[in-house]
């Protein structure tokens, strides 16, 4: 009876010693797992938008990457920075290297530019950006794009008149992009084409039987009505 | 032979002419946290006649992480000295994300360098906080909330050395570190 109860009075310490031992050890584990969850992401790309707060064109050329679901899904794969005038940031790291305002610039994590547009040289419409974006990730992988002349003409055509000047108040720092592991190419999902492709196949089918018919037709005429000679 | 010379001149000019403008290319940068000048935070004073130097490096950091609206809140706000869980409090408090270590985990001061994002950590053997900006396999430097004038490069194992002799608290807020500079 005794010896049961020694064994009882023994697994109750165990009991209670063992969980507070693990506790303590979870105080140290706490910082271990913030070590873990840290996000790995030096491996992610950069996209700056340099601009002026009170420029309606800026304030567009940012709102395109919350407005617009590409250019959103690319600003959640990449580091995204929006650079204002004035800052110590912009004055010492952007005022010597930019063309003008606003400024859109790509670069990989090693700083190496993949893309920069300013000033009038931003495509005017998200569509573009996104298209001319995807275009320099394409070639920064060494893949020659698509549709190359797909760009040049979206430039040309005329896109949907610019959204209404934003509020030029003082703004307060942006929302915090979503913490994650994150890195490398970034996916930019391509411009959509407006052409069926489909119909591509279609057509050559099309042309073939019409033009098989035809060679055939001369062929029977030849027969039905040979020629004089 | 003036011909062909002629025309080899105007072929070099033209290979010239035709080859891309290189704009001063920069190399690499160093320090990876090159905070600016303007955004480097000074200690200071508070109101209890303790520095603020764990205020001052993370106002650094926010401001090299884009957060300026923080930062100056952070300035008004907030001053003194500070203790690990307080200031992880405090962060909680206002939202702030963040990630620290309290244990001299080098892979968290690694972490936090690759990732261009830097870290404060404490020196002095826990008395003071300074902000690692750079760490590699044989150097680290250090930007001092009490000189903001110049980055202060050490051998990576003499920092490592003071840091864990120093309670090894790290700590940062985990923003957008700025883009590098272009190249």
């Amino acid at each position: 009876m005794n010896r049961l109860l020694v064994s009882l009075l023994c697994l109750l310490v165990f009991c209670v010693f063992v969980p507070l031992c693990i506790a303590d050890a979870v105080n140290g584990v706490l910082a271990e797992e913030r070590v873990v969850n840290l996000p790995q992401d030096s491996g992610k790309w950069y996209i700056s938008v340099v601009g002026d707060v009170n420029d309606p064109r800026y304030n567009e050329v940012v709102g395109w990457f919350t407005t617009n679901p590409n250019l959103k899904k690319l600003k959640d794969q990449v580091h995204f920075c929006q650079v204002r005038t004035g800052t110590a940031i912009y004055n010492e790291r952007y005022a010597s290297n930019v063309e003008g305002l606003p400024t859109v610039r790509m670069q990989k994590p090693d700083g190496v530019v993949v893309y920069e547009a300013a000033g009038e040289s931003i495509p005017m419409s998200a569509a573009g950006l996104n298209g001319a974006l995807a275009g320099a990730v394409n070639e920064a992988q060494g893949i020659r794009p698509i549709l190359p002349w797909r760009r040049e003409m979206e430039r040309r055509c005329p896109g949907p008149c610019p959204a209404p000047n934003p509020d030029p108040a003082p703004m307060p720092d942006p929302e915090p992009q979503p913490i994650d592991n994150g890195g490398g190419l970034p996916e930019v999902d391509p411009v959509e084409s407006p052409v069926e492709w489909a119909w591509l196949s279609v057509l050559c089918l099309v042309g073939f039987v019409g033009g098989a018919s035809a060679c055939y037709g001369r062929q029977l005429y030849q027969k039905l009505y040979p020629p004089v000679k | 032979m003036k011909h062909f010379l002629l025309a080899a001149v105007l072929l070099v000019v033209c290979v010239v002419c035709g080859l891309p403008s290189t704009s001063t290319p920069i190399t690499r940068e160093l320090p990876t946290v090159n905070v600016p000048k303007a955004d480097r935070q000074h200690n200071w004073i508070g109101s209890q006649r303790e520095g603020s130097c764990v205020h001052a490096s993370m106002i650094s950091l926010l401001r090299w992480q884009g957060r300026y609206g923080t930062a100056s809140y952070w300035r008004q706000k907030y001053e003194n000295g500070e203790w690990p869980d307080d200031l992880a409090a405090k962060f909680n408090k206002e939202g702030i994300r963040y990630a620290y270590v309290t244990n001299g985990d080098v892979k968290f001061l690694e972490w936090a360098c690759n990732t261009r994002r830097g870290c404060g950590i404490t020196v002095m053997g826990g008395a003071h906080m300074v902000c690692l900006v750079y760490l590699d396999a044989k150097w680290a430097a250090v930007l001092d909330n009490n000189n903001v004038e110049k980055f202060i490069w050490v051998p990576r194992e003499t920092l490592i050395a003071e840091w864990k002799a120093s309670y090894g608290w790290a700590v940062t807020p985990i923003y957008t570190p700025a883009a590098p500079l272009s190249r």
